[in-house]
Parts: C-alpha cells; sequence; structure tokens
C-alpha cells in the first residue's frame, strides 16, 4: 500500500514531504511510529511534525555530523570490507528514535523481569538440585549435551544466588502488534554503549526532536551496574574492588569494554593483569598485587581458566575457577550461565517460568520446533520454505537460514545440513518483524524491520534500563538486524507519563535558585564602562 | 611589571575561564534538558541544580524582557513546541552564548579577552596570541546562531577546545615569569567562582522543611549534570567508584585537591600563581588570607562536614573569595584614588566586606 496515494486529513501537506512518500509498509508488518494509514500514532504526533518540518536536507546534514562526531570519538563498528580488508567505519545510528509508550514499556519490563528471574533459578537449578529435569520438565540429555554447560560449577553457588548479572532478551513485535521473545542473551550481552552513547548523539544532533518530549533517562546504567557488582563482591569489609576483563582491543566490542570501565571508573583488565594466589585472584599493580573481588568478564567460559575449560586459551587465567569455587571471587556473569541461553532450551522457558515461579509467561515465545524429535523435523522439513532455521550454539546472526527468502536448491541444501545433524538446529516460525521509519541515503525515511534488546541488571535486585538497544536492519526487506551484519541501530525512547516519577514534595517546589554576587567584569581599560 | 599590564593579563585569564565555564555549563544545562527527559521537569519540581533559571542565577544575568529575545528566538522553532512555563533553552542558550549586548555572554567574554590580548602581543607569546584571535575570529566567522539551533554541543565544543589550546601555549611557550602567574592567577580565582557559584545553585538551603524532615535524597541526575557541567565526571568515576550524589559531587567539587576543577585545587593553583608574582608573599594580604582559606578547607575535608552546613560553607568560602579578590585589586592593580572615586559613584551591594 502507498501511503502517498491515501489522503490525510489531520495535517496540511507540504512540499518536500519528508515520510509519505512512497513509505510502503512490507505486508503483515506493523509499523512503530505509523498507522497503516501513513497518520502517525498518537504518542508520536509531535515527533513525527518535527521529522516533517526538518525535512530531507537538514536530516542528512545531521546525518553527516553524526559520522563525523562517531569517528572522531572513535564510536566505530568494524567491518570486512568486500575485499577481505577491516576497516573501521562510524556506528550506524539512525537518527529517527523508536517510541515506546509508557504502558507499553510496562508490560515489557514485567515480562522480561519474569523471565530473566526464572532463567536465573534455571542455572542455579542446573548445577545444584536439577528439579526440574526430575521434574521431567526438560529432559537432562539435552542440557548436558549443550556446549555451554558447565561441568566445572556443579554444586557452586553463586553469591547471592545470582547468576545472570547482565541480561538481554531480543524482543520483536510481530504483525498483530504482539511482543515475543526472540532470544535470550545471559552470557555477555552487548550493546548497552550504544544505548548510551546513541541517546547522547541524539541530543546533540537532534535536540529539536526531544522537544515537548518527556523520555526517560538512560544514563544511570553505569551506576545501576557497578551497584550490582559491587553488591554480590564476597567482600565484608571495606569497598570492594571490581574489574571489567576484555579480551583485549582486538575483540569487537572492545569500545564497550572500555566506554563501562570508564563510566564506572573501573579498571579495564586483560589476563595478564590478573593472578590467582592460594585461591584468591589479584590484579597487578604498582603498589603490588591488590585483591580482586568482583570481575565483570567479557569473554566466554571456554576461555577463562585454561585448568579448567580450554587448555589452549591463552586469555584465561589459570586457577580463577579454584578462586570462584572457593568463594573469594565474584564472577559476573556467572560462570555456567551460557546453559540458559541456548537456542534449544529456550524453548523450554515459558515452562521455567511456571515451574519456578508458578505464573503464566508474559511475554510469548516465537513457536520454536526442537528437530531432535523426528516427528516435528518431519514437519519442519515439509514446511521449510515457511520457516526460519537457527544454529543453536551460535550468535550475533550467524548462520540464519530465511525459508521464504531462500531459493529452491538453498531449501534442499539447508534439508541435508538439517539431517544431518538435527540437534544442530532448531527452526522458529518466521515473525514479521515491525518496521520503523528510518533514513535512506536521499534523506528520506523508508520502513525497515527493528528488533529491540532491553538490558537487565541483578544485583540485590533486578533493575531494568528504560528501552534498550533498537537494532534496524539497514537493507530494504531484511529481517536480520546484527551490527556485524549490516544492522545499525536506533535510540529508544520510552516516554513518561509521569506515573514513576516521585511525587512533588512540599516546601521544594518553589524554591527559586539564591540570590548570588553579581559577575565582576574588570580590567584597566574597560573599567569604568563595564563595571555595574 | 605595569600595574595596568598586570591587570589586563589577570582580566584575560578570568575572561577566558569565564567563557570556557561558562560554555560548559551551558552544555550541562543543555544535556540535562534535553537527556533527562524528565530532568527539566524533575529540576525544577526539586529546584535543584541546571535548571535554566539556574543557569542564569549563576552567570548574574538578567532573564530577557518578555517579550524581546524571546519572539526573536521563538521564529526559529514553533513557538507550539516550546516547554510551557518558565524560561527555557530555546532563551536562554543563545542569550548566554551569542548575545553580544549581554556582557556575561560567551561571545562576549571572548571579544573582551581578544581586547585585552591585542594591548598585550608584547607579552603573551605570539602563538598564544594567534590562538586567541583565531578564536576571536571563528567565532565570528561561521553561524553562530544556525549551529547553536541545530546543534549547540558543537559550538561549545569549539569554545572548549580552543581555551585548551590557550592553555596549552601558555604552558609550552610562555616564560615563566611574573606575566605568566597574573594571567593564571585570573584564570583560577575565576574557575573556583564559577565551580562556587554552580555549586550554590544546585545545593538545598538547610532550613528548607523537605530537607531537614525527609530521607536524604540522593538528586542522581542533578548531581551527574553538575559534574558535566564543570567536565568532571570521569575524575570523579575514577575517584570515588560510587554513583553521584549532591553530596559526594559536592564534596569533591569542593574538596578534592587532586581534582584540577575544584575549588580547593584552584585556590592551590591561585596561592601558587601570587606567591610567584608577589615580590614579599610573606605580607601580602591576599597571599595570607587565601592561605587560612586554603587551610579551613584542608580541615572541613578531613572532619566530615554535616550535609545541611554545605550551603553555609559554601557561602562563606565565596565571601572570602570576594575580599581576596578586592585584596588582590588592592595589592596589585590599583590606583588607590581612581578606585576610591569609582566606588563612591558605583556603591556596590558587596562593599561591606571591605574593612
Amino acid at each position: 500500500m502507498v501511503i502517498g496515494q491515501i489522503p490525510t486529513l489531520s495535517w496540511p501537506r507540504m512540499p518536500t514531504d519528508l515520510l509519505t512518500d512512497g513509505y510502503l509498509i512490507p505486508e503483515g508488518c506493523c509499523d512503530e511510529l505509523l498507522e497503516h494509514g501513513g497518520e502517525p500514532r498518537a504518542h508520536v504526533a509531535a515527533l513525527v511534525e518535527t521529522l516533517r518540518r526538518m525535512g530531507p536536507t537538514a536530516l542528512q546534514e545531521a546525518g553527516r555530523r553524526r559520522d563525523a562526531i562517531f569517528m572522531q570519538q572513535g564510536i566505530t563498528f568494524e567491518v570486512a570490507g568486500t575485499d577481505g580488508a577491516r576497516r573501521d567505519r562510524p556506528f550506524p545510528l539512525d537518527l529517527v528514535p523508536r517510541v515506546l509508550t509508557a504502558a507499553e514499556w510496562r508490560v515489557i519490563k514485567r515480562g522480561l523481569a519474569q523471565r530473566i528471574r526464572a532463567l536465573n533459578a534455571f542455572v542455579d537449578d542446573v548445577y545444584h538440585g536439577r528439579e526440574i529435569v526430575r521434574a521431567g520438565v526438560v529432559p537432562w540429555s539435552l542440557i548436558v549435551s549443550r556446549p555451554s554447560f558447565a561441568r566445572p560449577v556443579h554444586g557452586i553457588r553463586a553469591p547471592g544466588g545470582v547468576y545472570a548479572h547482565v541480561s538481554g532478551c531480543d524482543l520483536v513485535r510481530g504483525g498483530d502488534g504482539g511482543w515475543r521473545v526472540l532470544e535470550d542473551n545471559v552470557r555477555t550481552p552487548s550493546g548497552i554503549s550504544y544505548v548510551l552513547e546513541n541517546r547522547l548523539a541524539m541530543t546533540r544532533l537532534m535536540p529539536e526532536l526531544f522537544a515537548g518530549q518527556r523520555v526517560r533517562a538512560v544514563e544511570h546504567y553505569p551506576s545501576l551496574l557497578l551497584e550490582a557488582l559491587q553488591a554480590v563482591a564476597p567482600a565484608p569489609e571495606g569497598e570492594p574492588t571490581v574489574v571489567l576483563w576484555t579480551p583485549g582491543p582486538l575483540n569487537g566490542a572492545y569500545f564497550e569494554h572500555a566506554f563501562l570501565a570508564r563510566e564506572m571508573g573501573i579498571e579495564l583488565v586483560e589476563a595478564s593483569d590478573l593472578v590467582v594466589r592460594d585461591s584468591v585472584c589479584y590484579m597487578r599493580t604498582t603498589a603490588g598485587l591488590r585483591r580482586v573481588h568482583t570481575i565483570y568478564r567479557r569473554l566466554d567460559d571456554d576461555f577463562i581458566d585454561p585448568l579448567e575449560f580450554r587448555a589452549d586459551s591463552v586469555l584465561g587465567v589459570p586457577g580463577l575457577v579454584r578462586a570462584y569455587r572457593a568463594g573469594a571471587v565474584a564472577i559476573a556473569n556467572a560462570i555456567g550461565t551460557g546453559v540458559a541461553d541456548d537456542k534449544a532450551i529456550y524453548h523450554y522457558v515459558p515452562e521455567m517460568i511456571r515451574f519456578y515461579l508458578s505464573e503464566e509467561p508474559i511475554l510469548e515465545n516465537v513457536p520454536t520446533y526442537l528437530l531432535s524429535d523426528e516427528r516435528a523435523r518431519g514437519r519442519v522439513l515439509d514446511r521449510l520454505h515457511e520457516l526460519v532455521i537457527k544454529p543453536t550454539s551460535e550468535s550475533g546472526g550467524k548462520g540464519v537460514f530465511i525459508g521464504p527468502q531462500a531459493s529452491a536448491a538453498e531449501l534442499a541444501a539447508e534439508a541435508r545440513v538439517i539431517q544431518a545433524h538435527p540437534d544442530r538446529f532448531i527452526a522458529q516460525e518466521l515473525v514479521h518483524l515491525s518496521t520503523a521509519p528510518t533514513e535512506t541515503s536521499d534523506g528520506r525515511l523508508a520502513p525497515r524491520h527493528v528488533d529491540l534488546r532491553p538490558f537487565a541488571v541483578f544485583g540485590e535486585e533486578l533493575r531494568i534500563v528504560p528501552g534498550g538497544l533498537t537494532r534496524v536492519a539497514l537493507k530494504e526487506g531484511s529481517m536480520i538486524v546484527n551490527s556485524s551484519q549490516g544492522g545499525g541501530s536506533k535510540d529508544t525512547w520510552v516516554l513518561d507519563d509521569g506515573e514513576l516519577t516521585e511525587p512533588l514534595q512540599a516546601g521544594v517546589a518553589a524554591r527559586e535558585p539564591p540570590k548570588l554576587p553579581d559577575v565582576r567584569f574588570g580590567g584597566w581599560h574597560g573599567q569604568a564602562q563595564q563595571q555595574q | 611589571m605595569l600595574a595596568r599590564i598586570a591587570q589586563e593579563l589577570f582580566w584575560l585569564g578570568r575572561d577566558l575561564t569565564r567563557a570556557e565555564q561558562t560554555a560548559r555549563m551551558l552544555d550541562g544545562a543543555f544535556h540535562a534538558d534535553v537527556a533527562g527527559g524528565e530532568g527539566s521537569a524533575g529540576a525544577r519540581r526539586s529546584g535543584i541544580a541546571l535548571s535554566w533559571n539556574g543557569v542564569l542565577a549563576v552567570i548574574g544575568a538578567k532573564p530577557p524582557a518578555p517579550g524581546e529575545e524571546v519572539a526573536e528566538v521563538a521564529v526559529a522553532g514553533s513557538a507550539s513546541l516550546a516547554p510551557a512555563g518558565p524560561l527555557g533553552r530555546r532563551e536562554i542558550a543563545p542569550l548566554l552564548t551569542l548575545d553580544t549586548e549581554s556582557p556575561a555572554s560567551v561571545v562576549s567574554c571572548v571579544y573582551r579577552a581578544r581586547e585585552r590580548a591585542r594591548t598585550l602581543r608584547d607579552v603573551i607569546s605570539a602563538e598564544m596570541w594567534e590562538a586567541l584571535n583565531a578564536f576571536y575570529l571563528s567565532l565570528s566567522r561561521y553561524d553562530l546562531e544556525a549551529a547553536l539551533a541545530t546543534g549547540p554541543y558543537s559550538v561549545y565544543q569549539e569554545v572548549k577546545e580552543r581555551c585548551a589550546l590557550f592553555w596549552g601555549l601558555l604552558e609550552k611557550t610562555m616564560l615563566r615569569d611574573e606575566a605568566r602567574s597574573f594571567l593564571n592567577a585570573g584564570g583560577r580565582i575565576e574557575e573556583a567562582d564559577m565551580v562556587l557559584r554552580m555549586l550554590r545553585v544546585a545545593v538545598p538551603v538547610a532550613e528548607e522543611p523537605a530537607a531537614v524532615g525527609s530521607p536524604p535524597q540522593t538528586h542522581e541526575s542533578e548531581a551527574l549534570s553538575l559534574l558535566h557541567a564543570v567536565g568532571g565526571f570521569q575524575a570523579f568515576r575514577r575517584h570515588l567508584r560510587r554513583a553521584p550524589t549532591l553530596e559526594s559531587v559536592s564534596s569533591f567539587l569542593l574538596y578534592e585537591s587532586q581534582y584540577p576543577g575544584s575549588v580547593l585545587a584552584a585556590f592551590e593553583y591561585l596561592r601558587e600563581a601570587l606567591e610567584t608574582a608577589d615580590p614579599a608573599p610573606r605580607s601580602a594580604p591576599p597571599v595570607l588570607r587565601l592561605g587560612r582559606l586554603i587551610a579551613d578547607l584542608e580541615l572541613q575535608q578531613r572532619t566530615a562536614v554535616r550535609p545541611e552546613r554545605l550551603f553555609q560553607i559554601l557561602v562563606s568560602v565565596q565571601d572570602e573569595l570576594e575580599v581576596i579578590d578586592r585584596e588582590i585589586d588592592e595589592r596589585y592593580f590599583t590606583v588607590a584614588a581612581t578606585v576610591a572615586a569609582f566606588r563612591l559613584e558605583h556603591p556596590r551591594p558587596n562593599d561591606r566586606h571591605s574593612r
């Protein structure tokens, strides 16, 4: 449907109409900002109005400033060019924000909190009582066969019973407008730095968009994270030492590691900075060894301790698991958490919520089929052209096969791969990801598919930052939003309806700034004229 | 050195630092207003920190009379979208940045600094003069009003960078002599004064019922914007590793001598500069008074100050700083007669401090 052909009565038509020229919401999808008739949804009317007034030229101009600022600040993403050379390019931030209403956000927030509690309980259970297995809800054979199942941490209880300190779930909105969870990330989800940098950049580049809006702040995330990491530290006395452990500057997410360390004011360490002596973890400082209480690690289990996991890992700290087992150091996220976000385990999360919390899931899963089950496999193979196939232990959008976009030959090849290794894949119903207006190279807006990754921090309590990272597939029609696959991101606004802010305090409201002495103006020449 | 030259150097340092501090503060206020979301409303509600009225109070500038400035600026944007109620960023940011009529605006500060530098070309290094002159030219060259409307960040960024360039060249190229000391002294006293002003606007008066009865509020977002407004966020984080509360940020900005932008650090630099410049620092009233003030602050830092006393402390520190300012005038610059005559004509409210 071409929206430009439908007369809109509510506002006058502009000569260069940014949005309505050929804006075509794909069949079966819903759009985040616009109704099917092309009019803006009620909560974004002012925003869309401002965008229209700006027009394509101003948008392109802001885009140029954005790229310059991002390059200057080193907010870049490394991509491999067609010639194989890797080069930095500015992180692609789309200038049109994605907006969630307060009511919508409340549902998402409750649903996420519920899900993350259940995942956390599952990790605890898997390495302890295995009650969910004994109850026959999740098969033990499936759990132990997951590559991320960590035998060495069996029986270790993380401080405070928190395993998934930092998590991010990928949510999508289907054609019916309802939210679904596409994926859980409870290992080392990345992207929060882009949430913060996106907001900062938007306030600098497009301040006029914020006029008259009440957008909930996100900049307190580093404080939340630091508090959580301090809360789980095994240090009764004094202030615990928290460090962020990065695999090193060659890691694709190194920018985020450095960003978070800077914002939290903690040390950014590499493996060679850490040492374990007598089951206690230390870092090497100019003042000698210094005890480390909490490690926020940004590398996978496999690499963290060559004595327990991969012996060939040069990124690891020998003995770290020993220190962890002794309770001398907290590791976030806990070792072995990855078992909970395996794509095959995902299928069972709604059951987990019922099992551990005795609640009904607030956010639904996307219908998923385990291919190890023979009957399900048969049905999936019959409908391969309608489904999405994902490898269970990959991330970052690698190896995702989208049936409706595949040729007959590709379908046949995929079917052979599935039959050879059915347990390495899952099948999911195709979700028609919602779209949002996104700038194109000529400054006009076109619909592009988006998802949403909100971030939660679990220390003493579970806190979720309003909004999260909206990833957008910049290629027309593409539904793969990962930044490694040509995706971009959008600033994500959660509107504040006033319900969550603290009530007015009597007596403070009317306070005027105090009267200060006048500033002085002086100097020999200008004295007489300028002094007041 | 000639008293006239010394005074011009001193005020060159002050004007330039004022331009930079104002730019930083406006950037911080702008960010708090836009990104805080609830920030503007929240700040207005609790009356704290960098509300736009607070910014005006810091600078001591008068809000534009209704109708004149406001009408002119409102043309750029849609009036219907402007935040209702008291003056907001649309009016105040341009007033304090671009308005050549207002002596407190960033542009006016830079113009004055450049005028002074023009008469000091034989004293400061050629590179410093060129840096300042290029700064002045860049401000008059590009369309600041448009830049401010689309993205004030770039304007303030430019001001910060150009100021840093000037002070960096001073470190690199200027002889460590009297002239440099007066320039530094001016920069530091202005820095201390601006930070004190911001703190006074941000810290609530103790007598308020809410501050006494209610549980202590952390005012995190206000504290954050205060830190951003002086460019001290990262330093604070590395130093304290704690979520910023208004209380911890205030004492950091007041007492933390390891942070170069704190009031105490600025006082220490100021004392060092005056000691270098003064032929007999041991009998110089401003140096002596400054020594006592620094000792007071150090003592307060070590003995925990109750938060409700903070406001009073800020007032007394700033009063003391005004006296020091006056004493610097009297000792180094004043041809006593001129000032006396001038004072008779223009009595000032803060004359109560002169003895």
